[in-house]
């Protein structure tokens, strides 16, 4: 938990998959990454009260918030700023749902989780368990690329003075509808997952939360703070291809990053490592590359899954994943692409398989996909 | 086996909400995929879970459907040979 | 840069596809009410259809029918609201999950229980690769796709938005909700509503499709000057947002001929609009719709239908007004209609809308 640990994680190779611990599901074969901490410990970090009726999407979501509330000099609040909060989830509070169903329409002990089991009271519940007053709230669900459409909102509210901080990301916790879900669709692999590997069989089920903090640069100036990086370009687009598959071509992947591409006022070959989609999904990963292909030609940059560490952290992803390109932006790695030994046909280019130290990177880009083919893609520059 | 592939065609058309077809529609030696009846990946999960379900019999691998869901008669020689109830 | 609401369309508990509401509101006559179904053959093939549930195909029909009154052939971007996603699929699923203990479950149920199915469904229809996006915050759902399309809009990242609300309410999530006192179980004529004692309201399931564009067109709707989210505001700041959304667009509180309020019948919901009407709004008639649509995680969409509608035609029929004695004084043609909504008074909306 939190940036640092991740940091080393990522330069050790130490990944978060294994069994699982705290989901009660039967299928104990499949790996998931799960966030390594119970609901009781998430609510003492919180301070919040044993018998409060909170969800662990929410409860992730509220670590991952102060986390970043801290990191950007905003806890406690400063009230001369208008402050807002845009959050992507998508199973929301399912993972108590699934366990209270029965009471749900038969008694009446377990009525208070009702109110809690959609989207909107996910990011609700997040706002309330810190100790802060958000002037505008909403919540975006578009799947595993909900974390990056937030990114994508909050940045134009910015634009429009519409906000003077907004804080941006995901939350999403493991559930047996998620990951039975998953299954139904024989998506999951069996083995800790393979991101563009030739013999990849699926993908891994993580679960985490992460939040960014944006704001203009005349507002972080004012505030004396020195931002960690830019957002310079961003893109979402519509595969408009299948519900579940991605198109051969990546069509959606292709426009959505050249879109930031484009916004960013960027060439491809400016871009110095992609942080990718890459689920470990059969589909998803030739479907990206050769979009990453049709965009980068012959010189794709340096590639990476670091869903090989974190598991597909689904609505969350695109906030995790952004979390770690900054990272790997002010620190100078790239972060290697675990379990990965044979290149895909049809692929030209492989990844990244040893953690790059000491490098300097000017450009990340970040890609976020989802069902219906929802993607979206960021890019995050150095600030010279 | 006739009776079986006309059990199939039934369940096929109720699992895959054929709306409007009736097992006289379904050709038993036409492709299910692609030309014939037009099906896709996800409704080849569908018949992936019909298998077990009805017939106890599990497949680990999407690709393993390929071969099998060729067309009606394929899947009900496939059956005839696997089930386990 | 002017904002205009071409073209709308709708399923609901009212005639489908229509305006007839207008004139012959149909009246609720119980606390569930089913909607009308339109005939979906135009729309959607029975290919199609196999897969989908009830909420994609109504959100189908909305959209192509609110495109097709709009002109227009292909938006530049697909904006939905859902407070609840696709629930009879959802419920579908979580039943087999539980039922079977995780075993044998339907693909195409988790594949359809996802909020976004909705306008990826509509996208994969139009094969529309333009912008895509679904929001799912209770009930301002719509507010936040309608706030994130003008926005873009506003910055000319595009020149049309296809904004939608699509909730339903099924029979399991009807009886789970009653438990919250979402619903006036012994609902049978609308006194009970505008009396608004007690809790609940009554449940309508809502599809909404509104068609955005930055070109004026013959038989636009309305424009749409702004949209505004705040949360928890308290009157103060509630009053504040009001005035900046005024003065962002040169007009003043008198210059509002109608504000159109999210009043259900149920005494919480309720208290929060007779405060605003108390400090903020007293000199200006207060209109409703919840009463002719039904309360819903979607129905604040409704509410900015049933103003823009009055826009276009120039007249608010009687039936719209909550005070009797408002309706009777009101006779002029309506210019400009403020849409405020709030859910729990912690999110709340002002859409500003003008002739």
């Amino acid at each position: 938990m939190g940036a640092d640990e991740t940091y080393a994680c990522l330069l050790a190779g130490r990944s978060g998959i294994g069994k699982m611990k705290y989901l009660k599901s039967k299928h104990t074969d499949l790996p998931v990454g799960e966030v390594p901490f119970s609901d009781e410990e998430l609510r003492e970090n919180l301070f919040i009260k044993e018998d409060a009726s909170i969800t662990r999407t929410s409860l992730l979501g509220a670590c991952a918030l102060r986390e970043a509330l801290v990191s950007a000099s905003l806890f406690p609040r400063d009230k001369s700023w208008k402050m807002a909060l845009v959050s992507g989830t998508t199973v929301g509070g399912m993972e108590k749902s699934e366990l209270f169903y029965y009471d749900f329409l038969h008694t009446r002990e377990k009525d208070e989780y009702i109110a809690l089991h959609d989207c909107g009271a996910c990011t609700d519940m997040i706002g309330q368990a810190n100790p802060y007053g958000f002037e505008m709230m909403t919540t975006i669900s578009t799947a595993c690329s909900s974390a990056a459409n937030a990114i994508i909102l909050g940045a134009n509210m910015l634009k429009l003075n519409r906000t003077d901080i907004v804080v941006v990301g995901g939350t999403e916790c493991l559930s047996k509808f998620h990951l039975d879900g998953f299954n139904s669709l024989m998506i999951l692999d069996h083995e800790p997952c393979r991101p563009f590997d030739k013999n990849r069989n699926g993908l891994n089920l993580g679960e985490g939360a992460a939040y960014l903090v944006m704001e203009r640069e005349e507002t972080a100036c004012q505030r004396g703070i020195s931002p960690l990086c830019k957002l310079s370009g961003y893109g979402n687009r519509c595969d408009a291809f299948h519900q579940t598959a991605s198109s051969p071509d990546g069509e959606g992947a292709y426009l959505s990053m050249m879109d930031a591409l484009a916004m960013a006022g960027l060439q491809p070959s400016d871009i110095d490592y992609i942080n990718a989609h890459g689920t470990g999904t059969p589909n998803n990963d030739e479907s990206e590359g050769h979009a990453m292909m049709r965009v980068f030609g012959d010189a794709v940059p340096p590639v990476s899954s670091t869903k090989s560490y974190t598991g597909h952290t689904t609505s969350a992803s695109g906030g995790v994943e952004a979390a770690i390109s900054i990272l790997a932006l002010i620190r100078g790695f790239i972060p290697a692409n675990l379990n990965f030994s044979e290149k895909i046909d049809s692929l030209d280019f492989t990844p990244v398989t040893e953690v790059k130290q000491g490098v300097e990177l000017h450009h990340v880009l970040t890609n976020s996909f989802g069902f219906g083919g929802n993607d979206s893609s960021c890019i995050f520059s150095k600030i010279s | 086996m006739e009776q079986l592939i006309e059990e199939l065609k039934k369940e096929i058309i109720e699992v895959l909400n054929l709306e409007g077809m009736t097992p006289a529609d379904i050709d038993e030696n036409a492709p299910l995929f692609g030309e014939g009846l037009g099906l896709d990946s996800i409704d080849a999960l569908e018949l992936i879970v019909l298998m077990e379900k009805n017939y106890g019999i599990k497949l680990q691998n999407a690709n393993e459907g390929k071969e099998i869901f060729k067309s009606v008669r394929v899947m009900a020689e496939y059956i005839n040979a696997h089930r386990t109830k | 840069m002017s904002i205009y609401i071409q073209s709308a369309s709708h399923i609901s508990i009212q005639k489908p596809l229509s305006e007839a509401w207008m004139e012959l509101p149909i009246v609720p006559d119980s606390a569930f009410m089913k909607s009308e179904e339109p005939d979906y053959k135009p729309f959607i093939s029975p290919m199609e259809a196999r897969r989908m549930g009830t909420l994609v195909k109504r959100a189908l029909a909305t959209s192509l029918d609110t495109l097709r009154k709009g002109g227009c052939e292909m938006p530049d971007a697909i904006i939905s609201g859902t407070g609840l996603g696709c629930v009879e699929h959802t419920e579908k699923f979580l039943n087999a999950v539980i039922d079977n203990d995780e075993e044998c479950l339907p693909p195409t149920s988790f594949m359809q229980s996802t909020h976004n199915t909705i306008s990826s469904q509509i996208a994969l229809r139009l094969k529309c690769h333009g912008y895509n996006s679904t929001y799912s915050h209770r009930g301002t759902s719509f507010d936040s796709a309608l706030f994130d399309a003008f926005m873009q809009l506003s910055l000319g990242k595009i020149g049309t938005a296809l904004v939608g609300a699509h909730d339903e309410m099924t029979p399991d999530y009807f009886l789970m909700l009653s438990k919250l006192d979402y619903w006036k179980m012994d609902f049978c004529h609308l006194g009970q509503l505008r009396k608004g004692e007690g809790r609940g309201s009554i449940s309508g399931s809502c599809s909404l499709s509104m068609l955005l564009s930055s070109q004026k067109q013959e038989n636009a709707l309305c424009e749409l000057k702004d949209v505004e989210l705040i949360y928890r505001p308290g009157i103060l700041q509630s009053r504040h947002a009001i005035n900046e959304v005024l003065l962002r667009n040169n007009l003043s509180l008198k210059d509002i001929d109608a504000v159109v309020m999210g009043l259900s019948g149920d005494c919480d919901n309720d208290d929060v609009y007779h405060e605003l009407k108390h400090h903020i709004f007293q000199n200006v008639p207060t209109l409703w719709y919840k009463q002719m649509f039904g309360e819903g995680f979607s129905s604040s969409s409704f509410g900015v239908y049933v103003g823009a509608v009055c826009l276009r035609v120039g007249r608010i029929p009687q039936h719209l007004f909550y005070f009797p004695e408002e309706a009777a004084m009101f006779q002029k043609e309506p210019r400009n209609i403020l849409v405020y909504n709030h859910f729990q008074d912690r999110d709340h909306s002002i859409i500003l809308l003008t002739k």
